[in-house]
């Protein structure tokens, strides 16, 4: 069974159709990056996986669950996932170390005291220990992603889904970022990102997916997306972000 | 040129003043400002939901109570609450409410809409993506609004909500309709038992000046530091 799995997925915005019979899969312990040019529906793609954008037509099997499903418990299963956003999010009127409490206390139910090692644990894993009691304002933006990923790694997520997570950030930040990201795919975690770093793409994901005007236009392996020939649009895209 | 005035009296009238009348005030003014703004943040709450049956009540509610003057909701709560509430008990008789309890509920419910405005505001000031965020991790509509949104959104509308509870300080002197024995009313008392309208009506001005400006100052102040944290 895997673990997400799309089946025809379509969405509109009024009479603009944004998403168009987008139908892949993500098996457990893969991962997947999605690029494509701005507009394409690659970060509406994965906003639907958690149901944060309802989509019309098609549906979306989460571990079992279908996403749109009027008896799925939605906050539940959101829970199970993990999401990282382009410009961090977080919560700015709580400490870092609140940030990571949260969710952890109200929705999965832990005690105070279990919550707090496990935030301290994964704030150390990404490098950010010393800044636990610091307000998300007084980190820099690599800092502030990092603090992001080990939010929703504080959930224990059966798969974690990145929306451009180095797209805000300044060029020196990117690669810390990355690194976490790439850790955890070699942790064997279920991951979906949308991102143009090729660069990462290239180390650890096992399949690419290339949209374009909201349809999934390539979908295949690393090896053959960077190698063999494909559909000429996604050749203009590589060339276009690969060569300058 | 103010040789014909006896200021004594305002001295006399001290205790008077400010243990029955100054006393009133604050406390109708705190009564109404905490119920306004539980009440005006479930209206705002309820303005920005997607269901009809939400929005437009809460719409309606505001827009009416924002179009009437205070004074005449004032006279149609005193004389309304009472049968409304032995209409919700169900006796046949009309509840004794008394001047006080009518005067925060009413209080209550008008401010209730011009603080639903500022928190409407505030609300939608906060990023989109923060309610995503609180989403994401699974957190529902409530937790969402309790820990994520409404915090922030009342640090962003601390000094409107501010200025529109001096304003409520000023408009309680308005329960004198209800011969009720306010700060203004108190003085007013005073003035007609012994004839120093001019003087007592200065000195109640004075009073209301001076708090209401120092209150203005402290969120000017407020303002500044909440600026610079930002």
């Amino acid at each position: 069974m895997p673990m997400i799995e799309f089946k025809n997925v379509s969405k509109w915005y009024g009479s603009f159709q944004v998403l168009k019979d987008c139908a892949t899969k993500v098996e457990k312990g893969e991962v997947v990056v999605v690029c494509g040019p701005s507009g394409s529906g690659k970060s509406t793609l994965i906003k639907c996986v958690n149901g944060l954008e309802p989509f019309q037509q098609g549906e979306i099997i989460v571990n079992g669950e279908s996403v749109g499903a009027k008896e799925t418990n939605l906050p539940r299963l959101r829970s199970k996932i993990g999401m990282v956003f382009q410009h961090f999010e977080l919560f700015p009127h709580m400490s870092v170390i609140d940030n990571l409490n949260l969710a952890q206390v109200r929705v999965l139910g832990r005690d105070a005291e279990e919550a707090m090692t496990k935030s301290m644990a994964l704030l150390k894993r990404v490098g950010i220990e010393m800044h636990a009691r610091k307000f998300p304002g007084e980190l820099s933006g690599g800092q502030q992603q990092r603090v992001a990923i080990a939010r929703g790694l504080a959930m224990d997520p059966i798969a974690m889904l990145f929306d451009e997570p180095t797209s805000a950030l300044d060029p020196e930040m990117i690669n810390e970022v990355l690194d976490v990201m790439v850790e955890l795919a070699l942790e064997g975690m279920t991951m979906m990102c949308v991102t143009h770093e090729m660069g990462f793409a290239r180390k650890v994901a096992h399949r690419v997916i290339f949209m374009d005007e909201g349809r999934i236009a390539e979908d295949a392996n690393k090896e053959d997306f960077f190698g063999k020939p494909r559909s000429e649009r996604a050749q203009q895209f590589l060339s276009k972000i690969l060569h300058h | 040129m103010f040789a014909g005035f006896d200021f004594d009296v305002i001295e006399r009238s001290l205790p008077f003043l400010f243990r029955e009348g100054m006393t009133f005030t604050l406390t109708l003014t705190a009564m109404a400002m905490t119920g306004g703004i539980v009440f005006g943040t479930l209206l705002a709450m309820m303005r920005l939901s997607s269901y009809a049956l939400l929005n437009v009540p809460a719409a309606l509610y505001v827009n009416l109570m924002r179009s009437v003057p205070l004074v005449l909701v004032i006279f149609w709560f005193y004389f309304l609450v009472p049968w409304m509430g032995g209409w919700i008990i169900g006796a046949t008789q009309p509840i004794h409410v008394g001047a006080f309890w009518s005067s925060v509920i009413t209080f209550t419910m008008f401010e209730a809409a011009y603080y639903a405005e500022i928190m409407r505001a505030g609300i939608q000031s906060v990023a989109r993506g923060q309610v995503a965020a609180g989403q994401a991790l699974g957190l529902n509509y409530w937790q969402t609004m309790g820990y994520v949104v409404l915090p922030q959104a009342f640090r962003n509308m601390l000094p409107v909500l501010l200025t529109q509870t001096i304003i409520l300080f000023q408009d309680t002197s308005l329960v004198y309709v209800l011969s009720i024995v306010d700060f203004l009313g108190a003085a007013a008392r005073i003035a007609q038992r012994d004839a120093r309208l001019v003087e007592m009506y200065l000195f109640a001005a004075v009073v209301y000046f001076v708090i209401s400006y120092t209150m203005s100052w402290m969120v000017k102040r407020l303002q500044q530091r909440i600026a610079i944290v930002k």
